[in-house]
């Protein structure tokens, strides 16, 4: 297991020095020279031409680039234009509330996808079946800032049940409720792939000869689907949250600006609106590093889930 | 030249029998909800065609003394905070919104059906190509979508770059799939052996018969373009006012969902609309092109 965890590493290393070389070329091509901004508009040329020295602009771009990552791994990603602060700090404030509303969308769309899709293949064929499959297609279709619209409207303002905007603190210090909304938005985005997924797994368990058996041995219908058919249908449903990794990024993006939810895809977006370039680039840098780790992590569990992985 | 490609056996045969265009529509027009939603989509890009005259009011012109007009009445599905009319602005906003689809899919699918069908080809460049995809796949759509809003500044352009560069990797890997499985086919050996130039067996050997793989996949990630692209718009990144553009247009509600509701409402269940009827076509196509694609 160990070896294969650091497999897993070694080939995501290519591509973390690939989101950190663009990331780092998304500074070069930017219309906006760091050190002209640094210097202030009225600036005189000798000044701005000190602080390229200073700043090591003059020199190769592979040496440049060596450097941004020595100051990356020290966590040094420059001063936000805007208020003046170290981007690692704004970063350190925000990370926390995406990461809880990631976790909070997965916790609900996880159980929920998995219920929907074993009791669809359950049910195969009949009525249930069919609703269930056609409101997950309406779930894949449906942008998810619509589902956000909705619950605001609704459940937020006109029948006034949970709150819809800002965080009240952390999950276990009243900001609970505050969570609710988001996180449903987050996860509704989860809940028809996962349910799609789960039902083609199980049924084609539940044709295995191993169910036969189990049937066979006379053990309950609720204990051969929990306990033997779901729990091998669950190996392609974890690859498959590892592909949605994408989705429920972007959608925390939009979630989080719809929320008004101070995570790191609500800087990001304000960051570039307000032409806050550091910011903007150690958000988008964040992300893509959470979206690298995500995907390791569904890796590792996969191999944890399938012990033929081990082997292989 | 001919005659070499005359003699080798004719590869491309299977895939252009296969996609013979009546029996292809028959048999996806048996289908009853693929049907609705093929019309559904027809009419909806013929009404975006010719938005000019299909259009009630102009889509720009603001009227401040009818402002937040409820649906119904003279303008079918009210008016905006400006007072346009809104079911003019959706016709045109479907159009921004699919050219943005289109353009995503298409350049996306050409430039990673290339990509894909060269690490198959050439052995040597796999491994390259392969780490290029994978660094790719690192950055999601949204991110690429800020990325490029934050260096050229947010607009169309940034949404179109950002959607093409999201649809090469996964083209990419779908494409590399089915031309190594083409690769092994006996045609490619013989083909190689009459000496058929490099060209004409990546184009006329490789690319014709992985070409309805590639389509078939892209027909099911246009529903995905979309829904990318229009989150970014909503994020401020894609159209800038006044252009029409549904997500942008579902933003500019977002700050009356309070006092006027459909302003957000409808250009919201515009894209769902589109984006489900085109997931449902999708469907349809790749059982009927492509069964192997199900799993």
């Amino acid at each position: 297991m160990g070896r294969q965890i650091i497999h897993r590493l070694v080939i995501s290393f290519p591509a973390l020095v690939g989101v950190l070389f663009l990331c780092f070329v998304m500074m070069q091509v930017a219309p906006a020279d760091p050190a002209q901004i640094i210097a202030g508009p009225d600036a005189k040329q000798e000044t701005i031409d000190a602080i390229r020295l200073e700043l090591g602009l003059d020199r190769p771009i592979i040496v440049q680039f060596i450097e941004y990552i020595g100051r990356v791994v020290q966590g040094d990603l420059g001063r936000s234009i805007i208020s003046n602060k170290a981007v690692s700090e704004e970063l350190a404030q925000t990370i926390g509330p995406t990461l809880e509303l990631m976790v909070g969308g997965l916790a609900m769309a996880i159980p929920l996808g998995i219920m929907l899709g074993t009791f669809a293949a359950v049910k195969r064929g009949t009525l249930i079946d069919r609703a269930i499959m056609a409101i997950s297609v309406a779930g894949v279709s449906m942008p998810i800032f619509f589902i956000g619209l909705l619950l605001i409207q609704y459940v937020g303002f006109k029948w006034d049940l949970l709150p819809f905007t800002g965080r009240n603190g952390p999950f276990w210090a009243g900001g609970f409720t505050s969570m609710i909304l988001p996180c449903l938005t987050l996860g509704s985005v989860l809940i028809g792939p996962i349910a799609r997924l789960t039902r083609t797994a199980v049924l084609e368990v539940l044709g295995a000869d191993f169910v036969r058996t189990a049937r066979a041995k006379g053990l309950r219908e609720r204990t051969v689907i929990i306990g033997h058919a779901l729990r091998n249908a669950l190996i392609p449903v974890v690859t498959l949250i590892g592909l949605q990794a994408a989705y429920l990024l972007g959608g925390a993006v939009v979630t989080e600006t719809m929320f008004s939810w101070p995570g790191v895809g609500r800087l990001a977006v304000g960051a570039i609106i307000s032409s806050d370039f550091p910011t903007a680039q150690g958000a988008i840098m964040i992300l893509a590093l959470a979206f690298l780790l995500i995907n390791l992590l569904v890796d590792v569990f996969y191999v944890y889930l399938d012990p033929r992985m081990q082997r292989g | 030249m001919s005659t070499t490609i005359n003699a080798a056996p004719a590869a491309p045969a299977t895939a252009s029998s296969e996609m013979s265009r009546p029996s292809v529509l028959r048999r996806i027009m048996r289908d009853r909800v693929a049907g609705a939603a093929a019309t559904i989509l027809t009419v909806v890009v013929v009404a975006a065609l010719f938005a000019e005259w299909v259009a009630p009011y102009d889509p720009y012109a603001i009227n401040l003394l009818n402002v937040m007009a409820p649906p119904g009445g003279d303008h079918l599905l009210g008016t905006d905070s400006n007072g346009r009319d809104i079911l003019s602005r959706l016709i045109y906003g479907t159009r921004n919104t699919l050219m943005l689809g289109l353009v995503g899919v298409i350049f996306g699918g050409l430039l990673g059906g290339l990509l894909g069908i060269l690490a198959a080809f050439y052995k040597p460049l796999d491994g390259w190509i392969m780490r290029l995809v994978d660094v790719l796949l690192a950055f999601p759509a949204i991110l690429i979508g800020l990325a490029v809003a934050a260096i050229a500044g947010a607009g169309m352009t940034a949404v179109l770059i950002a959607l093409v560069v999201a649809t090469i990797p996964d083209v990419a890997r779908v494409a590399r799939g089915a031309a190594i499985g083409v690769m092994e086919q006996e045609f490619m050996e013989a083909g190689r052996a009459l000496g058929v130039s490099d060209f004409t067996l990546i184009w006329r050997y490789l690319t014709l018969n992985c070409i309805s793989t590639i389509f078939v996949f892209l027909t099911l990630r246009f529903g995905q373009i979309i829904l990318i692209g229009s989150a970014l718009s909503f994020l401020g990144m894609g159209a800038q006012p006044p252009t029409a553009e549904l997500g942008m247009m579902a933003a500019q509600g977002r700050d009356f969902l309070f006092m006027a509701p459909h302003i957000a409402t409808v250009p919201s269940l515009a894209i769902f609309v589109i984006v489900l009827c085109a997931n449902l076509l999708g469907d349809a196509i790749r059982d009927v092109l492509d069964p192997r694609l199900q799993q």
